[in-house]
């Protein structure tokens, strides 16, 4: 590294009374200040307008910051859920439950173990009956997929509707997840 | 209040008011409640509108606390909803920039007079003195010099922040707060040697 000139002797001096001024650096600007009368004034100059800035803070008004805690309104963070699986998976459990007690009460089912049993079944005929569905959305899609690609102007239209589709959604994706830190600045100039 | 929390980060602390520690956002006020004051002092130049809007502010973030994006750091975060909200407020009142004379004969110069630990009549004019002093100094620099200057001195953060606040080069940074205070040294130096 090439040895720094008077000027930047001057700009370490000042990042050296706000601490920031790294170690190699520091120990260069001692050097330098040992043999520069011109710095070293400098630098007492930086010392004594520090302690004037200091003298010169305004007290903060004594309760300020209990007067600031009782003026906090409920935010809107506070009230909303988290987000876990907790409270669902809970009701979840709770309808099931539910349920037991409801089929083993019943006269069709006079044990526990016989309410389990007609429990999977009950689930087993509403997986069966959501897998019929399924299959039969997908086959409706399927004629329409077909339908369109058949013609070039239905496709054009079809391609058409996935981009428009594909904009809106990240356009949405983009809106929900804002810079955090920039979030309150957003819009505003620093101009003065 | 602070017991228990005097090493937590402010990250660690926002986490804690998130997780319904509402107390540990008092910890945070009472950790930049100085500072915040004294930067909003600068701006606005009134010592009550300085505390309004720190409350303000405060109210404000504590608010929107849950979109604050730990990597970043709180008090740039903090720092940027003051200086927005301290603009906003100086647009609104059409603030004059008029001479420290003319406030002090519509008698609104009192908040120059700063507490000092000078006694007697001599020691309290040199204290108003030199408090109108710094502020005409701070008024009269270029706003570009001047929000660097105030972020610096009175919002004490370091230059890495106040960079990414202003979003300029950290080399930026340090030329301008470098250039700023060798005018306020110029302006000051009267003072200097109190």
């Amino acid at each position: 590294m090439n040895r720094p000139d008077h000027s930047t002797f001057r700009e370490w001096l000042n990042q050296d009374a706000d601490g920031m001024l790294a170690q190699g650096e520091r120990a260069r600007l001692e050097e330098h200040l040992a043999g520069c009368e011109e710095c070293r004034r400098e630098r007492e100059e930086l010392l004594a307008f520090e302690r004037l800035l200091q003298r010169s803070a305004l007290p903060v008004r004594p309760g300020f910051a209990n007067a600031v805690m009782a003026a906090l309104p409920p935010a809107g963070w506070e009230a909303r859920a988290p987000r876990t699986w907790r409270f669902p998976l809970a009701v979840a459990a709770m309808l099931m439950m539910v349920a037991g007690f409801l089929v083993a009460g019943s006269s069709v089912a006079p044990s526990g173990l016989a309410a389990l049993g007609a429990m999977g079944g009950m689930i087993r005929a509403a997986a069966l009956a959501g897998a019929g569905l399924l299959g039969a959305s997908w086959k409706g899609i399927g004629i329409v997929v077909e339908d369109v690609i058949s013609s070039p102007v239905s496709l054009g239209a079809f391609g058409f509707l996935v981009l428009c589709l594909n904009l809106l959604l990240i356009s949405l994706v983009r809106r929900r997840r804002p810079s955090a830190a920039s979030e309150p600045a957003r819009g505003r100039r620093t101009g003065g | 209040m602070t017991r228990g929390t005097e090493q937590a980060t402010d990250e660690e602390l926002v986490a804690a008011v998130l997780g319904g520690d509402r107390d540990r956002f008092g910890d945070l006020i009472e950790r930049y409640q100085g500072r915040l004051v004294n930067y909003l002092f600068r701006l606005l130049r009134n010592a009550d509108d300085a505390h309004d809007l720190a409350q303000e502010v405060l109210v404000k973030v504590y608010q929107v606390l849950d979109r604050y994006d730990p990597q970043y750091k709180f008090s740039t975060w903090l720092f940027r909803v003051a200086q927005n909200a301290a603009i906003d407020q100086i647009r609104r009142r059409r603030l004059k920039v008029v001479s420290l004379r003319q406030e002090d004969e519509e008698g609104e110069g009192r908040d120059w007079d700063l507490p000092s630990p000078e006694r007697g009549p001599y020691g309290e004019l040199r204290n108003r003195e030199r408090g109108g002093a710094i502020q005409e100094a701070i008024d009269g620099l270029p706003w570009e010099y001047r929000e660097l200057i105030l972020l610096r001195h009175f919002g004490e953060l370091p230059y890495e922040e106040i960079a990414k606040l202003k979003q300029m080069p950290l080399g930026t940074v340090k030329n301008k707060l470098f250039r700023g205070r060798q005018m306020l040294k110029e302006k000051l130096k009267d003072f200097l040697s109190d």
